[in-house]
């Protein structure tokens, strides 16, 4: 496989970058609080070192293998980011919010059906099987992804849920890679693959550029302080959590009531 | 271009459009609430007359906010309920209202993240009302909403009632500087 000099150089970036990213979220102890991001950010230099050593000691047969089952396992640490994501977002008391439960099942069935049906109706000029298959994923995966991210963020806003922070920054860096990301499978599953298609490799430069500017954010965002918290004081504690338990059992009745 | 082609960009094309709309319509929405200054707030709270809501509200809870259990509870004549409470419009104030003192609560979680216990109860509490108006609207639409309106009605201005208290009890716990200007307000 003949990769040229700004094939080297994206490449050189995506792995560089992704150390980056890495770099600061160990710095900056965020590792622990979003283990499944860290994860998947340490996928990528690890995934370019592994790909880097199969072009050049391994068949292209091999590449194309290992190529297929990395991708599987960043759709797998993807989908592990959304549900840390969706975690923090919709368990505000560390229990799922009681509201939106039906709601978040609901749309999960939609996003999965609607990825399905679009990756069933693509048909990629394709020479292989393996080829066929990793389109079809990559395209399923890209409108899962986009999917989840975008319904996730109007699930919170509907629901009046908290959507801020370094939880928000690692969402919206995700749902707009995968937005891009859709496009360009769109682009793989009409036009075909191989490199011998220039089409294919501005497209994959594209995906290269657009991860890249994702990466950026990321590291911009995650070395940005959240809104810094005060801690209340025993009396203001106190006063809160009386009124909170009062009101609580008050509403309770009200309920009860209610229903009767 | 053949046919099967046709429909497959075709579709992608309205499903990219379709998820940059909905990102952008929601994303816009949520910067916009929070982005609002305390002030800004305070103009979003639509003007009710705090009388009528605690008589609604009192005639279902005691001044404690304890439902009362006597017999003269739930008293309120459905006319003069739907006058009180100014009707749908005015029960859809109280709805409009109760997503800014989410916001109010939200205002004091900047500083106080344990306030967001009282923002998580306000936010169910605020839904609820929703469910209540909601369930009037449909109501309406049938031609039923004479016979649905006390009952719902009455239940949501009660929430309401004890959403306003739940945020002043909130401010005067932390002794915040902006407690006068939401005593007055609501």
């Amino acid at each position: 496989m003949h990769l040229t000099r700004l094939d080297h150089l994206f490449w050189a970036a995506g792995f560089l970058g992704n150390l980056g990213l890495l770099f600061v979220l160990c710095y900056r102890r965020l590792a622990k609080k979003f283990p499944f991001f860290t994860a998947f950010a340490a996928l990528g230099p690890t995934r370019s070192i592994i790909l880097y050593l199969v072009l050049n000691y391994g068949t292209e047969h091999n590449y194309l293998y290992t190529y297929g089952w990395l991708a599987v396992i960043d759709t797998m640490l993807q989908l592990g980011v959304a549900y840390e994501i969706s975690s923090r977002v919709f368990r505000p008391l560390d229990v799922w919010a009681q509201d939106v439960r039906s709601s978040f099942v609901w749309l999960l069935g939609l996003s999965v059906s609607v990825a399905l049906g679009l990756s069933t109706l693509a048909n990629s000029p394709v020479r292989t099987w393996m080829q066929a298959v990793t389109y079809k994923g990559d395209l399923f995966a890209a409108a899962l992804m986009s999917e989840l991210f975008i319904a996730m963020m109007a699930l919170a806003f509907s629901a009046r849920l908290r959507w801020r922070g370094h939880t928000a920054g690692i969402a919206k860096g995700l749902g707009s890679y995968s937005l891009v990301t859709v496009l360009i499978e769109t682009g793989h599953s009409y036009f075909g693959g191989g490199r011998e298609l220039p089409v294919f490799v501005i497209l994959s430069h594209v995906r290269m550029a657009a991860y890249l500017c994702c990466v950026t954010y990321w590291i911009i965002d995650l070395c940005r302080d959240e809104l810094p918290g005060r801690i209340m004081t025993q009396e203001m504690r106190e006063k809160i959590f009386t009124l909170h338990a009062g009101l609580e059992y008050d509403l309770q009745n009200l309920r009860s009531r209610n229903k009767l | 271009m053949n046919t099967h082609n046709l429909y497959f960009v075709a579709a992608m094309g309205t499903f990219v459009v379709v998820l940059i709309s909905t990102a952008g319509y929601y994303y816009s929405r949520g910067l916009q609430s929070s982005q609002a200054s305390w002030e800004e707030l305070l103009a979003k709270l639509a003007r009710i007359d705090r009388d009528n809501i605690a008589q609604v509200a009192l005639d279902l809870v005691d001044e404690s906010g304890r439902p009362r259990q006597s017999e003269d509870a739930a008293s309120l004549e459905p006319w003069r309920l739907w006058r009180l409470i100014g009707g749908l419009e005015g029960l859809e104030l109280l709805e409009a209202n109760s997503d800014v003192l989410i916001e109010m609560a939200f205002y004091v979680q900047q500083w106080y993240p344990e306030a967001i216990v009282i923002a998580e109860r306000l936010r169910l509490d605020a839904r609820e009302i929703k469910w209540h108006v909601n369930r009037l609207k449909g109501a309406a639409q049938k031609g039923n909403l004479q016979v649905s309106f006390p009952f719902y009605a009455q239940h949501a201005v009660a929430t309401y009632y004890l959403m306003t208290r739940r945020v002043l009890g909130l401010y005067e716990a932390g002794n915040f500087s902006m407690l006068a200007e939401l005593q007055k307000a609501l």
